[in-house]
């Protein structure tokens, strides 16, 4: 394993009951699946709230953008709540303004005017990405010099990188996950690599057809990381 | 079960998970319930709120009746809902859904095929039925 700056988080409000809800939800995702793949995660809102520190370490682990529905801002009040000050805070209802009236809950519905609020929020997101990476970017040419002691709520962990089906794929907050696998007495056994792969799937989408090749690599990477011989950074 | 809920409609409320397609089934199959199939019995309200701990947000859910719309195992709707002292009559998780359709292709987190609008519609009238259900039991009672 290889280490390398963690990517940006983005939690998202997806609150139900309004048409802004729904735009944070597709926006956050057009921003994750096309606009920045390469530099942005997600975790789902209420796991985060509700989970155990694993989920918690999110945002410890991650720059992290909220990008809330409403002035409610669940989604910042949540992240801050229980992983220390976010990188940046989007309100949907702020960006959009009068222009979010015509937008529908449900998909179904989903009119021009629905599809013009997503692209615009979505936009925004990227921009503050791009703002945050900029700000986070002299600090990563610098991490073996960064002392330990540097607060993690607003600056990047290191990740690692797996080998699936012959491409290097960054894994950001890995030795966290494995630190916390080996709190929890996860033997580095090829007989774990669903729980080890559980464990990664939470913070990372992980496509089901390459499940297989991620519990392999997983649990070499684990083996690795728990005979300390080559620890994790 | 109290005489309020003939009066109160139920809260459908659904994960809205964003990193799978459950998450997104829970979402659509709660608005299918509450925009057409029962809009008069049914409403929805945003999960982060609750587990805010919004005062509006915790008194509703301790109010009304609650079916709860999960994408996993993980529950968390479900577990969000008591938790902020709710009642859950009913409680479904659509990866178990997912179980009776085998070999499907629903979609993605972001948007559902045909194949996932027909198993969200499924799901949404598995939601209608239990509120409807819940609204005889209360008559009953009366």
């Amino acid at each position: 394993m290889s280490t390398e700056i963690t990517k940006i988080g983005i939690i998202s409000c997806s609150g139900e009951a309004i048409a802004e809800g729904t735009i944070s939800r597709l926006a956050t995702r057009r921003v994750l699946e096309l606009l920045r793949p390469d530099v942005t995660v997600t975790l789902c809102l209420p796991l985060f709230l509700s989970g155990n520190d694993g989920e918690r370490n999110f945002a410890r682990t991650h720059p992290t953008i909220t990008i809330d529905g409403c002035s409610k801002q669940c989604a910042r009040w949540g992240t801050e709540k229980h992983s220390g000050p976010v990188s940046g805070a989007l309100v949907v209802s702020d960006i959009l303004g009068t222009e979010s009236s015509g937008c529908h809950r449900s998909s179904r519905d989903a009119s021009p005017v629905d599809k013009e609020a997503v692209w615009a929020v979505a936009e925004r997101i990227a921009a503050e990405v791009d703002a945050v990476l900029a700000e986070v970017a002299p600090r990563d040419t610098g991490v073996a010099e960064i002392s330990t002691a540097q607060c993690a709520c607003s600056s990047p962990l290191p990740g690692s990188k797996l080998s699936i089906k012959g491409k290097t794929l960054s894994i950001p907050g890995l030795p966290l996950i494995f630190e916390q696998c080996a709190e929890r007495g996860i033997p580095a056994h090829a007989d774990e690599g669903a729980i080890l792969l559980d464990s990664v799937k939470i913070y990372h989408c992980v496509a089901p057809e390459d499940e297989a090749e991620y519990r392999t690599a997983l649990v070499a990477a684990f083996q690795e990381f728990k005979s300390g011989l080559k620890p994790a950074k | 079960m109290t005489n309020e809920l003939r009066a109160n409609p139920a809260l459908v409320i659904p994960c809205s998970g964003i990193g799978k397609v459950h998450g997104l089934i829970s979402r659509e199959s709660a608005y299918l319930v509450t925009d057409e199939l029962a809009p008069k019995h049914t409403d929805t309200l945003c999960l982060a709120l609750l587990v805010k701990g919004d005062s509006e947000a915790v008194a509703a859910v301790r109010s009304h009746t609650c079916i709860t719309i999960d994408g996993c195992a993980k529950a968390c709707a479900q577990k969000n809902v008591e938790i902020a002292g709710g009642r859950v009559a009913k409680a479904i998780q659509v990866a178990e859904s997912l179980k009776n359709y085998r070999g499907a292709k629903p979609g993605n987190a972001t948007a559902l095929t045909d194949e996932g609008w027909a198993i969200t519609r499924d799901i949404a009238g598995d939601v209608a039925c239990a509120s409807a259900r819940l609204r005889a039991d209360a008559e009953l009672i009366r």
